[in-house]
């Protein structure tokens, strides 16, 4: 019961650090808004369909994505900083550290895209908003995946903590050109090679996207077998993020650093 | 002459050592281009090539990208407490802000290369002349960027975190408003009025006329011409009168 109420602390400690910097909530905020209400809009008049209609939604997931990857600047901040040392002092275990960070991590990104959500459904009418409610836990899962990512990249450049950016860089703009979030999927096949095909549709982003557009917005019954594939797309990350974090937690602990 | 090429180096050495980041916009810029880029031109009717254009596009929002990092820079060393440290060397303020300039443009050269490349391969059919009025277009702007993050760096000696957060958002709106990724004629009444204002509309339209664009969907050369040399002209200027008066003793907060 202690050890669940101190990852709770931990986490609404890191939660409300991402809310409370100023500068990211500024990047965030102005690069989504500007995508869903510039971009979105521009590309809609270039382009023979309703873009607009199938962009908007997928701005809501990438909100979640980059809200989601700030995880793994907290962790290499609190490595970089020495701020680890202080919660390895505390009396909870290594795997609730882990697990505090995933946990806000994933819960921070979720009220971020819901916010732009309702910028999303002022701008764009929904069909069945009650939808997003079934979708809430899948995405929560998918947002802790993806939280998974940055800290598994967090864990991997620890020892060369200013190539963090750049891998997180690399594979931000690899998992949104290789997903359905700015192109559907139709055009996708006729481009990119099968075997590229197949990584676009498994592409968890793809999912989410595909999901918010179908569900909350077509207003389309949601289907139970799509939201166990978000699922079954996004545990995998949230294993592999936890593993990497908790190899360089536990490295630190016994030599005392990187 | 030396000592402003000393300086120079002294910077650049941590970005090549390894150039980590360099490569790393190389290879986003592929990803752009050639995934995005190929992928997203299919949708796109209103322009019968959307790929070049968008090439083009992202050249110069890296050439925005590489200025601002450089006026920012500026901000960052009086941050870490690198800016008393260069002050007090025995060299004059012009050779600083020189090396400070060189600095961006040698930056810039670097980051761009690569891509400049693939996109004029990419659009062929292109004369010397246009391609060296292409490069010094972009230099312009890029000197013109630096200039003008060094300009606002007083913001950064009240408090770096609203300079950051004002930089970037500037950034943001000032690439969404422009004619980097769309042109002028597609843009909404209402975003069009904000556009004329961007730097980046006269710098992306000017580059892009240079390499053999449809000038019908572009902005008038001359206005872009006198945008882009005014903004260079005056930020510069902005940027030397910074060095020479204001950051004598100010620490960044």
């Amino acid at each position: 019961m202690t050890e669940i109420l101190s990852i709770l602390r931990l986490a609404r400690n890191d939660f409300s650090y991402f809310f409370r910097t100023k500068w990211l909530m500024a990047v965030l905020l102005s690069l989504n808004l500007s995508d869903m209400l510039v971009v979105a809009l521009v590309y809609n008049k270039l382009m023979s369909f309703d873009y607009f209609r199938f962009f908007v939604p997928a701005v809501v997931v990438m909100g979640l994505f980059v809200a989601a990857l700030d995880t793994g600047r907290r962790i290499w901040l609190a490595i970089g900083e020495g701020v680890i040392h202080y919660y390895l002092s505390l009396p909870i275990s290594t795997f609730g550290i882990v697990v505090a960070y995933l946990l806000a991590g994933g819960l921070a990104a979720v009220v971020y895209s819901t916010a732009l959500l309702l910028v999303a459904l002022v701008v764009l009418p929904a069909q069945a908003v009650w939808s997003t409610f079934i979708l809430l836990p899948f995405i929560f899962v998918l947002a802790m995946g993806l939280a998974g990512i940055s800290a598994a990249l967090a864990a991997l450049s620890s020892t060369h903590g200013e190539f963090f950016f750049a891998y997180q860089q690399i594979v931000q703009t690899l998992l949104l050109t290789l997903s359905t979030v700015f192109y559907p999927i139709e055009v996708v096949r006729k481009y990119l090679p099968s075997f590229m095909v197949s990584v676009v549709s498994a592409n968890p982003l793809s999912l989410a996207a595909e999901a918010m557009r179908q569900y909350t917005f077509a207003g389309q019954p949601v289907q139970p077998f799509y939201l166990l594939n978000i699922l079954f797309a996004s545990i995998p990350l949230v294993i592999v993020g936890a593993v990497s974090y908790l190899v360089v937690l536990h490295a630190i602990q016994v030599k005392g650093k990187l | 002459m030396r000592d402003v090429v000393r300086l120079v180096w002294f910077d650049l050495k941590q970005e090549l050592r390894p150039p980590v980041w360099i490569v790393m916009e190389w290879v986003t810029f592929g990803i752009q281009l050639f995934v995005y880029g190929a992928i997203i031109s299919q949708l796109v009717s209103g322009i019968s090539n959307y790929q070049q254009f968008y090439a083009a596009g992202f050249v110069v929002m890296m050439t925005f990208e590489v200025g601002s990092h450089s006026g920012r820079h500026f901000v960052e060393h009086a941050h870490d407490g690198l800016l008393p440290y260069l002050l007090s060397l025995p060299i004059s303020r012009s050779k600083l802000f020189l090396a400070i300039t060189l600095q961006g443009g040698a930056e810039l050269a670097l980051m761009i290369t690569v891509p400049l490349i693939i996109t004029l391969s990419l659009i062929g059919n292109l004369t010397a002349i246009s391609v060296v009025a292409a490069i010094v277009t972009l230099f312009c702007l890029g000197f013109g960027i630096a200039g003008f993050m060094l300009g606002l760096s007083f913001i950064a000696f009240k408090s770096s975190d609203v300079y950051s957060a004002v930089t970037i958002v500037m950034s943001t709106v000032v690439i969404r408003f422009s004619t980097v990724l769309y042109p002028f004629i597609f843009l909404p009444p209402s975003y069009a009025s904000v556009a004329i204002f961007s730097p980046l509309t006269y710098g992306a339209d000017l580059f892009r006329l240079l390499l053999g664009f449809d000038p019908s969907m572009l902005l008038s050369p001359t206005v872009a011409v006198a945008v882009i040399a005014a903004l260079m002209a005056t930020t510069l200027g902005l940027g030397m009168f910074l060095l020479q008066r204001l950051v004598e003793g100010v620490k960044s907060a």
